[in-house]
């Protein structure tokens, strides 16, 4: 069993890592409470022990050993706050710091028999996906709340947050996993406006940077790109994201509301001929020259 | 009584985006007293109507249907430039409530330079049917403007609008109503900088505020006037900072696509998944490339089928009734000078009166048109034949003049004003003459008939594709290389579908016919005249006048193609109409009916009388569509060019024709 400091770095440089940043000393120094070459201490000894590789203009890095050691950690402590929620029905706000404790003490026979009361659970209360007892994790593909357009609609998957203050707040709102939402709108501030249900919400922009989400239409898994408009495939969406044209046009096509953020649906695209989408509740029809110059992010099949 | 009994008149403007029902709103509330024109120096058309309520008279001004008040498009620029030189009493704003995030982005616009702002909800029925419930009130209380919402279609909420637009036009304008839209502070520096690079003697008559705005959505017209009012020096600084910041023109359209959708948020109250609607279901048809067309197909065959059975036989009824029995009537009843017999028998009767005769094949064309725009189909006709009109450099649109020019080419020259581009509405106007008109082909169906027997109807058929393949290669040579600027990609709205308005096609069919009517009345009137002066002096014999003269000096061109100068002259009077012809032959052959086919038969070989109908179905376009042109295009040079094309290529394919014939 190691101890439960190295758990707490491997847990750290893992849920860093796993957003695809580079994890620096300073940065677990903070993530930890700690002092920055206390950072640096630990992680030779990490580094000895082949759990970390840590180059120093590169940052920290888990080794595959780290690596499964890290998702151990992770799912008894996922599997951990899923019971504190759902067995004995404390509440979410509550459970982060619980199960810190009780994630360092439970051996491999406890950890299963808990998955299995649980009913193989994957995900924990703030739908952070639980990894498998063979050390897989699907992760879903999500961003901030704050990396999306106006218009756009959204299924908030995890809430990336321990702070007992700001879960509260989230919950106050009714926003919780698997809730669909459409951003309404954006404002300097980095504040959202959003509807949820059929209620409006605001959200400051520290709320919005903790909700990760994934666009509803991606929900089959399917690849999200940049792509001109005329290979969006019919029946899909796409958001507007540039113009690549000349400018001549652009005035007319932005009358018509082809604004940057606003979703695009395809509704016919054949081979050769104009396309015919669907953009703020009007079906348009568009010559192809104008539609392979409409840049969309959007799924390719 | 209040002893308000003061008369009063005010002005007020009809703004709202194509496809909203704008022109049903006019014409309840005008019907028939609108005046029908274009707006000065444009080809656009104005209408204006008045109403009268009370002591109030309202004139109402219907501003073309615009999406936008940047100058894309010569509508938009007559629409904003009405709104700040004329300054109406009040702008009432008209938006299609099933569509209402689009419309309202115009509204965004309007809001910033009319002070006095009414708008009008319409199809609240269709909305409902899609599931989308709005909140008029509380969306009036975000605009601070009333909001009456309406239903058009079925004359409801209009009584409510004219009270409103009543009760606001005896409020005096609150300048300070003049809002503007919240544009963040990056893009509000931004504005103000340009704002401050100005001064109001450099923008008049638009406000300043707002010129700096449409400098940086880059709008041409904005941009020459302030480039022609101050120094070049300072003129380069401007156009310094707006290429710096060009990204202010997306980024001004789409903070206002963010104010439009904070008052959605405000208006619409909930908004249910809506069923696949009537629309979906027939566009899958409509708009499919394949089907699409077969529908189309089958649209047109119906609407010719409907043409030639009521409109042929009526024109036939019209020629017998009016023209043939009046010029019996002249000829043998009237006891008046001979000059002036002939000039009622044979310059008006056989002129104007044999262009009139066409109304009932006319109204049939213009009342099956208005009946297909007012149901929404028009857009898809233009969607599914694009890319074939795109080879020719021609616009989706064009489809739809050059089937009117079937019935006649004059409505369809006129037609070409629904293609926004000009350069595809050029390229469609030089094309149109090439289309064979009914006209034409009853001077084809005769002639065909008097030679080729059983076989005619072959002949009749050839010859109309033969017309068509000159056209496409008559587009390809323009498009290539006469016609210059820039082409426009296709990017139009395609309507729901909707119940047409008996009402609305009868008014739109009316107003076409009276402005063909008035063309009859007038130039063609003239023309007439002429021709029929020059073949009437100086002997008072067609065999020695002037007309004869001409003919003979036409002879040795028309030996090339097997053709006396009598067919040179009756190909000649085709200029005033092209069923002309058949009346011209019948005065020089001195015969009518049978006599006339075999006068023809004696006179031509086969070969001669096919080369005959090729060049008739080439030849310049008759006078009535060359002044349509001329009035469509603002320029001689157009209808000098077209008439010297047709001139070439009927002559030269009626000579070639001939001699091919000859070898059979």
């Amino acid at each position: 069993m190691d101890s439960e400091r190295t758990e707490e770095y491997l847990e750290a440089i893992y849920k860093e890592q796993s957003k695809g940043l580079s994890v620096s000393t300073s940065l677990l120094a903070k993530n930890l409470g700690v002092s920055a070459p206390a950072v640096t201490d630990m992680l030779s000894h990490l580094e000895r022990r082949g759990l970390v590789d840590h180059k120093p203009n590169k940052g920290v890095s888990l080794t595959d050993i780290g690596l499964s050691k890290a998702l151990e950690v992770i799912r008894r402590h996922r599997l951990w706050e899923r019971f504190l929620t759902d067995v004995l029905g404390m509440t979410w706000d509550t459970v982060h710091d619980e199960a810190c404790r009780l994630e360092h003490i439970a051996s491999a026979e406890v950890t299963e028999r808990l998955a299995r009361i649980l009913g193989d659970a994957d995900t924990c209360p703030h739908g952070q996906p639980i990894p498998d007892k063979d050390g897989n994790i699907t992760q879903e593909k999500t961003m901030p709340l704050t990396d999306f357009l106006p218009s756009q609609q959204v299924c908030i998957l995890a809430i990336d947050v321990e702070d007992a203050n700001i879960l509260k707040e989230i919950e106050k709102l009714g926003l919780r996993p698997k809730v669909v939402v459409t951003i309404l709108n954006k404002k300097a501030d980095g504040s959202l406006e959003l509807e949820a249900g059929k209620k409006k919400l605001q959200l400051n922009s520290k709320l919005a940077a903790v909700l990760l989400a994934e666009p509803i239409t991606s929900q089959l898994q399917r690849e999200v790109q940049e792509i001109p408009l005329s290979k969006l495939v019919t029946g899909h969406s796409g958001v507007l994201t540039s113009y690549a044209g000349e400018r001549e046009q652009l005035g007319r096509c932005l009358s018509l509301g082809f604004t940057p953020g606003s979703v695009i649906e395809m509704l016919e695209n054949y081979k050769g001929c104009p396309v015919l989408v669907k953009v703020h509740d009007t079906k348009v029809a568009l010559g192809r020259e104008l539609a392979e110059k409409m840049i969309v992010s959007g799924e390719t099949a | 009584m209040k002893g308000n009994t003061q008369e009063k008149a005010v002005v007020i403007a009809l703004a709202g985006s194509p496809n909203v029902g704008k022109s049903t709103v006019f014409n309840l509330l005008t019907g028939l007293s609108q005046h029908v024109g274009n707006w000065p120096g444009k080809t656009v058309e104005q209408k204006t109507g008045v109403l009268r309520r009370g002591n109030l008279t309202m004139n109402f001004v219907d501003l073309p249907g615009t999406y936008s008040l940047t100058a894309n498009s010569a509508e938009e620029q007559i629409a904003r430039d009405y709104l700040v030189e004329e300054n109406p009493d009040a702008v009432v704003a008209i938006l299609n409530a099933a569509s209402l995030e689009r419309n309202l982005y115009l509204v965004a616009e309007l809001i910033e330079l009319s002070p006095r702002l009414i708008v009008a909800l319409n199809m609240i029925d269709v909305a409902q049917q899609q599931g989308i419930e709005i909140d008029a009130k509380a969306l009036s209380v975000s605009l601070n403007t009333p909001v009456i919402p309406i239903v058009a279609s079925k004359n409801r909420g209009l009584d409510e609008l004219l009270a409103t637009i009543e009760r606001e036009c005896t409020h005096p304008v609150d300048p300070g109503k003049l809002q503007h839209i919240e544009y963040g502070t990056e893009t509000k520096k931004i504005i103000d900088h340009v704002d401050g690079l100005l001064d109001d003697s450099i923008t008049t008559p638009y406000p300043r505020h707002w010129t700096a705005m449409k400098l940086l959505e880059g709008d041409t017209q904005i941009n020459k006037l302030v480039m022609g009012r101050v120094s070049s020096e300072k003129f380069a600084a401007l156009d310094s900072y707006l290429k710096e910041n060009e990204s202010a023109t997306v980024t001004i359209a789409t903070l206002r696509y963010e104010w439009v959708r904070k008052m959605m948020g405000v208006a619409q109250k909930k908004r249910q998944l809506s069923r696949v609607s009537l629309t979906e279901n027939l566009d899958r048809v409509a708009t499919h490339p394949l089907l699409g067309l077969f529908t189309l197909l089958a649209i047109l065959c119906v609407i010719f089928a409907l043409v030639y059975s009521i409109g042929i036989p009526a024109q036939k009824f019209l020629d017998l009734q009016l023209v043939q029995r009046g010029r019996e009537f002249v000829n043998n009843s009237l006891d008046i000078p001979f000059w002036l017999r002939s000039l009622l028998a044979n310059g008006i009767l056989s002129g104007v009166g044999t262009v009139l005769t066409f109304i009932p094949i006319l109204v049939s064309f213009f009342a099956a048109w208005a009946f297909m725009e007012d149901v929404g189909y028009m857009a898809r006709a233009a969607f599914v034949t694009d890319r074939f009109m795109h080879m020719l450099g021609l616009h989706g649109k064009s489809v739809l003049p050059l089937c009117l020019g079937f019935g006649c080419n004059v409505p369809a020259v006129l037609g070409t004003r629904i293609i926004d581009s000009p350069r595809s509405r050029l390229l469609t106007i030089i094309i149109t003459p090439l289309v064979p008109c009914t006209g034409r082909m009853t001077v084809v169906t005769l002639i065909a008939a008097a030679f080729f027997g059983s076989q005619a109807i072959f002949v009749s058929i050839g010859l109309v594709i033969f017309s068509l393949v000159m056209l496409v290669i008559t587009g390809l040579i323009m498009n290539r290389f006469v016609i210059s600027g820039e082409k426009t990609a296709l990017l139009m709205e395609l309507p729901l579908y909707h119940i047409p308005n008996p009402r609305i096609i009868g008014l739109v069919t009316w107003q076409n016919t009276m402005a063909f009517i008035k063309r009859a009345g007038t130039i063609i009137l003239v023309v007439s005249l002429i021709i029929w002066a020059l073949s009437i002096t100086p002997h008072g014999d067609i065999n020695t006048s002037f007309l004869s003269q001409i003919g003979k000096f036409l002879e040795p061109v028309g030996r090339l193609m097997g053709l006396n100068w009598q067919m040179m002259v009756a190909l000649l009077s085709s200029f005033i109409a092209k069923e002309n012809t058949i009346a011209s032959l019948g005065m020089l052959l001195g015969g009518q009916g049978v006599g006339l086919t075999q006068q023809l038969k004696l006179l031509l070989t086969p070969a001669a009388a096919l080369a005959f109908l090729v060049l008739q179905v080439l030849f310049i376009p008759c006078i009535a569509t060359v002044t349509a042109i001329y009035h469509e295009t603002k320029s001689w040079r157009w209808p000098a060019l077209i008439v010297a094309y047709q001139l070439v290529i009927s002559f030269s394919m009626a000579i070639l024709v001939f001699h091919v014939g000859r070898l059979f």
